[in-house]
């Protein structure tokens, strides 16, 4: 550890004196996207005692949590209630937190269809860089009053402040759910159903591409219909193999099983498009892929340096984040430095507590 | 500065035929669709290209003058009104589609397309762009992220900032920023995130990209009448707890059906206290299942006549009349206020009826035509405002009804901005520090509070009292 | 929005132009569908901003030469009261207050004598057709005439037909099932007589006994259009008088005169003419409107299939709300495919003398037109008022592509008569 210390507030108040106290400061969830580790010289502030769900009204398909609370605690209970989260976040049995996920901006392949974290946020509470508790936000659905500072925390990374208390929306989780597998002889033809499939009016949980040339199609919904649209997509597909037991296979994706321990995993915005330029290019590395939310993401475990991955995706005008692996410089790739967001961090943190943004 | 002086500045950076300063001229842009504030401008100016638009922001900043971004000027809480001696940048002619990729699905516009023309463009490919407010023929794309504008089909994929995919900005000095992506997904803070809803006090969006979808292949829209509007409102907790999950749920009151129907003649059921409408989309097998459900649902909730629509074209007519109906209600009363509060679902029932005993006791109308199934309501209260004091008993009595929503654990606000109207209120849902931190963003972008000044956030008591002095 | 425009002031009038300014909410779905507002992206020039700079004259706020030039360029195409759900009766509020604002506007002297000299012409067919003449003589010269000449030249036809109109009674073929009066008015009668013959021959063919009146005149349409309420009033008692009572239906087959004529009860509110006016006004149909609703003969279908885009007239459409009657007559011939343009509710331009004082928006609405027409490739374009014909088929021979234009009469006449539509050689 490069660290000095770690602390572990027990409530709100010694939180906000904590960041008053130090001039460093990271907060940490579970630490289960360990490439995202402390910077230089930062006090750990861990929130995991600040957990437990606050509020919960089935009824009204919201809730409110610390951000402490680990997510399974959460998806299990919703569970219970026939719910769920539909951006599906990753890394949910390896311990994440709410908090975590919200802040590294992280979700799964089944957020295909809905959207992702930052699409269900609804509220946030949080220690500003001046260790002052702000709520931004609300806990109804829907809200157009201040500036929805809980959008900006997704993918904040801790940079901006710690969060405290978090507030989504969930939906009615599908009755029913299935898959399909379909498989092409080179990874064009794969890209080529992929695209196709983003076009079409199917409605769709997830698609991702694995190379060299498997496309996985999640279909959800109604018992009664789920084989007819199958069928309709298998007749789209010309072929795949239907998979009905598929809850297991989605959640190796969403924990990220594929990828060997130890090394760097990214996550790389993309667009369909562009997902054959960037294949070209991976094929001859030492990389492992996965392009999922129908080619919108690249997920590519590097098993090297992660400077020569850098490299590579600045050449071709990508940015990405490390997300497991050793702790280094979140960003990889292009570099990008716009006026909006340092203004932001000013704003937030203007001591710089938080470290800067890399 | 001297009007003279400002005037000349102006005529370096446009033609004379592209500033407005005539009496006449002025007056078409004193309101917006709030019409109890009026406000006359300096100047307008109409911007033909961007770098006239980033020109004049450089311009207001040197010169500390204030200025306000104007798409159509239906913002309803005095979004779009200008501030007194500022200039309105007026972006109706930055009008282009700048790039429709259809199989990205991405279209790039500039600030000024009306949101309906994105759907138009994309139509051939099969997609569309989703968010609908009921102003959508003529509101533009830059109004729409200012507000995070919302629609009856925001239920299932979310308002515009769930649609917004990258933006190009002038921030109020002048700098001009670019953030966001093609992509689905991006890393680092939202930042677009930030950008939409931030009411136009960040500077003015530029580019916009947005994210289009695919046209679901079927539709069944249900129309149910009930006796009363609590139990419509209830009725909405039970197809949301069901575990159905519909494109789009509404609810009509009967002064709202009595005006819509005037207007398009949709064919509502007339003698309905209140009216529900509920849109499944989605693939033809899957709605097909979902509607047996959803008509047993609401069968059980208490709804005296249930009716589908028939055809596309009925369809049409009755979405015609749900959204010119806040128009129409112009039929019922010479002015009206809107309010645009939100409730927890669960609460619609409880909200409704206090608002009924709300307008007894005040003694005005209030119509009710809104998104019931995101818990935002939109009560139009009714007034004259010929007879002296009924504006101010009519605010009075949108201040109770905005109270309440906060009181029930909602927000003040659902999709139609804080603006000027609301101002006062946004200190009664949020504390001094959270304010405080949105103001410190203010400032970031804007040190001389001149883009937007004097809306959103709440004014002091002093000054507000010496304003209305 | 604080409403105070003393109505007693204003005459029978008044109580209705402050109705519509009340009713308008501000919201603004009008602008969509003005064509101003389309062109020229600005407030004041939307039918929104009109009302207001209206309001604010009426209510003494500002003068009526500040508002002058935004509600000179209205078209009085009245898409916006299609578009308008709070009901404004927007031709409640412009009418009279075009009558109002005019005796208070100074113009200037070139927009005077071009509004005198068309106000002297147009109504008069004998003058307009010396004018005519005189015009296609000058065409040469167009290139180096002043852009509202210019205007004005090029939407002169190329050949004109001798005045004619038809016999004053024309028999019912077969048993008699309505008897109707028709109005010849003045333009159309010069330009295009053959529209009027039309009318009779297919009126007549289902079983319409149809009287033309002599000594009717034009209609006031233009002159009410840009304020000349004295002139207009002083044409249409003409009318009042020329128009017995004795018949089913008083037939227009231009729209402009046919909304015009259905807004005699207001051009006399007031006046001692008034409950005549009304009466006339009650009997007023299109031509469309009437045959629809009496049920035509099915025609015997067109020699070769053909494309027809047809395109509302606004007097039509927006004044007169006759939208299915023409598309309905249409559907009725065989071998004839009816297809919509882009933008259909938009005007094209023409509005009376519109395309001749603000030549720029007229033109540019004209191009735009023209585009979402040929945009479906169509073999003949139809409408139902001379003069969006003349304004079409002047920009469709700007667009290089002089595709026939008709009325919809023309077309059933044809087809009655066996014979194909024209087409472009
Ligand atoms: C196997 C392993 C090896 C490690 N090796 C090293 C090492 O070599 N060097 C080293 O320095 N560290 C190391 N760590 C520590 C590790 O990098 C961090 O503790 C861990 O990444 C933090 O997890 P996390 O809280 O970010 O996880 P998550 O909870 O998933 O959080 C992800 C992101 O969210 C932010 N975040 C989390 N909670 C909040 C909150 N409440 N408010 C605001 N932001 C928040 C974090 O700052 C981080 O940016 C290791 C950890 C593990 C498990
Ligand atoms: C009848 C009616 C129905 C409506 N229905 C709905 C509805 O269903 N849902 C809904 O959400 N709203 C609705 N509205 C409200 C309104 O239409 C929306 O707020 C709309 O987004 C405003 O768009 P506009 O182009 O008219 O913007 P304006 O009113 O001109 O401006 C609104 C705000 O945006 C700012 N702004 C404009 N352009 C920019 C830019 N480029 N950059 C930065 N700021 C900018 C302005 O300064 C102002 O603060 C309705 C309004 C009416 C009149
Ligand atoms: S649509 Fe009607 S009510 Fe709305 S602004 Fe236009 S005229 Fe006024
Ligand atoms: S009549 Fe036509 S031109 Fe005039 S305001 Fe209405 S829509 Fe615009």
């Amino acid at each position: 550890m490069r660290t000095d210390a770690v602390l572990k507030p027990s409530d709100v108040d010694s939180l906000r004196e904590a960041v008053r106290q130090q001039p460093r400061v990271w907060p940490k969830g579970a630490g289960t996207k360990t490439a995202l580790g402390p910077p230089e010289g930062a006090v750990v502030v861990e929130v995991s005692q600040l957990r437990g769900v606050l509020d919960y009204d089935p009824a009204e398909f919201t809730f409110t949590a610390l951000a402490g609370t680990p997510v399974r605690d959460v998806e299990q209970l919703l569970a219970r209630h026939g719910q769920y989260l539909p951006f599906d976040p990753p890394l949910s049995a390896a311990g994440a937190t709410l908090g975590g996920t919200l802040a590294s901006g992280l979700s799964g392949p089944g957020r295909y269809r809905y959207g992702g974290v930052r699409d269900f946020v609804l509220g946030v509470r949080f220690v500003d860089g001046q260790g002052e508790l702000v709520r931004a936000g609300g806990k109804v659905v829907k809200n157009a009053a201040g500036f929805d500072l809980a959008k900006l925390m997704t993918g904040s990374l801790g940079r901006l402040g710690v969060l405290v208390e978090v507030s989504f929306k969930v939906f009615p989780a599908p009755r029913a759910c299935a898959s399909l597998r379909v498989d092409r002889a080179d990874f064009e033809a794969a890209w080529g159903l992929l695209r196709a499939l983003y076009t079409s009016s199917f409605d769709l949980e997830a698609v991702d591409l694995v190379p060299p040339g498997t496309v996985w199609v999640r279909v959800a919904g109604r018992p009664e219909s789920l084989s007819t649209r199958l069928q309709r997509l298998r007749a789209f597909l010309q072929g795949g193999e239907v998979v009905e037991d598929d809850s297991r296979i989605w959640e190796e994706v969403r924990e990220f099983r594929w990828v060997p321990s130890g090394w760097t995993l990214v996550k790389v915005p993309v667009t369909p498009r562009r997902v054959l330029d960037l294949e070209r290019e991976l094929v001859p590395t030492a990389s492992l892929r996965r392009y999922s939310v129908g080619g919108n993401v690249a997920w590519v475990a590097w098993s090297e340096e992660p400077a020569a991955l850098s490299g590579l995706l600045a050449r071709l005008g990508l940015r990405a984040l490390r997300v497991l692996g050793p702790p280094g410089p979140p960003f990889l790739g292009r570099a990008d430095s716009d006026g909006f967001s340092s203004r932001v961090k000013q704003a937030l943190d203007p001591a710089g507590r938080f470290g800067p943004y890399p | 500065m001297d009007r003279a002086r400002v005037l000349q500045g102006l005529r370096t950076l446009y033609p004379e035929s592209r500033i407005l300063t005539r009496p006449a001229e002025l007056a078409a842009y004193e309101s917006d669709a709030l019409t109890a504030f009026r406000a006359r401008p300096l100047a307008v100016v109409l911007p033909e290209t961007r770098e006239e638009v980033v020109a004049t922001v450089r311009w207001c900043h040197r010169h500390g003058i204030p200025f306000v971004a104007r798409g159509s000027g239906t913002s309803l809480s005095g979004g779009s009104l200008p501030v007194p001696e500022g200039i309105v940048i007026a972006l109706n002619r930055l009008n282009r589609i700048l790039r429709l990729d259809p199989e990205e699905r991405i279209a790039v516009v500039e600030p000024g397309v009306v949101n309906l023309d994105v759907s138009r463009a994309a139509a051939p490919f099969g997609l569309y762009y989703a968010p609908d407010p009921s102003s959508q023929p003529v509101c533009t794309i830059g109004g729409n992220v200012a507000f995070n504008s919302g629609g009856a089909h925001c239920l299932k994929y979310g308002m515009t900032s769930n649609h917004v995919l990258a933006l190009e900005v002038v921030l109020a000095d002048g700098e001009v920023v670019r953030f966001g992506g093609e992509s689905l997904e991006g890393v680092g803070p939202d930042l677009v995130g930030l950008f939409v809803g931030s009411e136009g006090l960040f500077g003015i969006a530029l580019e916009v990209t947005l994210r289009l979808v695919p046209k679901p292949e079927a539709y069944r829209t249900v129309l149910a009448a009930y006796r009363s509007l609590e139990a419509a409102g209830d009725a909405v907790a039970q197809v949301v707890a069901s575990g159905l999950l519909p494109g789009a749920v509404e609810i009509m009151d009967r002064l709202s059906i009595e005006a819509a129907e005037a207007a398009v003649h949709a064919g509502y059921p007339e003698d309905a206290a209140a009216l529900l409408i509920v849109e499944l989309e989605g693939e033809e097998p899957e709605v097909e299942a979902e509607l047996a459900e959803l008509l047993e649902v609401v069968r059980a909730s208490g709804a005296y006549e249930v009716r589908l629509a028939r055809d596309e074209a009925d369809r049409q007519r009755i979405w015609k009349g749900r959204k010119g109906a806040f128009s129409a209600v112009g039929r019922l009363s010479p002015d009206y206020l809107v309010q645009d509060g939100v409730v927890p679902r669960t609460q619609l029932g409880t909200a409704l009826a206090e608002i009924e005993r709300l307008s007894r006791r005040y003694g005005l109308r209030v119509a009710n035509v809104f998104h019931a199934g995101d818990g935002n309501l939109h009560p139009l209260i009714l007034y004259d405002g010929r007879q002296p004091g009924q504006l101010q008993r009519a605010e009075e009595l949108a201040g109770e009804i905005l109270r309440l929503c906060i009181r029930l654990g909602g927000s003040i606000t659902g999709e139609h901005g804080v603006g000027m109207e609301k101002r006062q209120y946004l200190a009664e849902m949020f504390s001094e520090p959270d304010l405080e931190v949105m103001r410190r963003l203010r400032r970031a972008m804007d040190p001389g509070e001149i883009a937007n000044r004097g809306k959103m956030f709440p004014v002091p008591q002093k000054l507000e009292a010496a304003a209305a002095s | 929005m604080l409403h105070e425009i003393p109505v007693d002031r204003y005459g029978a009038v008044g109580r209705r132009m402050a109705g519509a300014v009340e009713a308008c909410v501000h919201c603004g779905f009008c602008l969509a569908a003005c064509p101003t507002y389309r062109v020229l992206g600005e407030e004041m020039d939307s039918p929104r901003g009109r009302i207001f700079l209206m309001k604010e004259v009426l209510e003494g706020h500002l003068q009526p030469q500040e508002a002058a030039p935004f509600v000179d360029r209205c078209l009085g195409c009245f898409g916006c009261v299609t578009a308008c759900p709070s009901g404004v009766a927007y031709g409640e509020l412009l009418t009279p207050y075009r009558e109002y604002a005019s005796a208070k506007v100074r113009r200037p002297w070139p927009d005077r004598l071009l509004r005198w000299l068309a106000m002297e012409t147009l109504p008069h067919p004998a003058r307009l057709r010396a004018a005519l003449g005189l015009a296609r003589l000058v065409r040469p010269a167009a290139p180096y005439l002043p852009a509202r000449l210019r205007a004005m030249v090029s939407l002169v036809p190329d050949r004109l037909s001798r005045p004619r109109r038809p016999a004053s009674t024309v028999a019912a073929a077969g048993a008699r099932r309505a008897r109707v009066a028709v109005l010849v008015g003045c333009v159309q009668r010069v330009l295009h007589p053959e529209i009027h013959e039309a009318t009779v021959r297919v009126l007549a063919r289902n079983g319409v006994e149809v009287v033309v009146p002599d000594q009717q005149g034009c209609c006031g349409a233009l002159a009410l259009h840009v304020g000349e309420g004295v002139r207009a009033r002083r044409l249409a008692r003409r009318n009042l008088l020329a128009f017995p009572e004795d018949v089913d239906a008083v037939i227009t087959d231009a729209a402009g005169c046919g909304s015009a004529m259905k807004e005699y009860g207001l051009l006399f509110s007031g006046q001692p003419e008034e409950e005549q006016a009304r009466k006339l006004a009650a009997r007023v149909q299109d031509v469309s409107e009437f045959l629809n609703g009496l049920g035509i003969e099915t025609p015997p279908p067109l020699p070769a299939p053909t494309r027809a885009v047809y395109q509302d007239a606004c007097h039509l459409l927006h004044a007169q709300g006759v939208r299915d009657a023409p598309r309905r007559l249409l559907g009725a011939v065989g071998n004839l495919e009816v297809v919509e343009p882009a933008e259909a509710e938009l005007c094209c331009g023409s509005a009376g003398t519109y395309s001749l004082e603000h030549p720029d928006v007229a033109a540019e609405l004209g191009r735009r037109k023209v585009r979402g027409l040929l945009d479906t490739d169509p073999d003949v374009v139809v409408t139902g008022n001379v003069g969006c014909m003349v304004q079409i088929r002047a920009h469709l021979r700007a667009a290089g592509r002089p595709v026939p234009v008709l009325h919809t009469v023309q077309v059933l006449d044809l087809a009655y008569r066996g014979q194909g539509l024209p087409r472009l050689a």
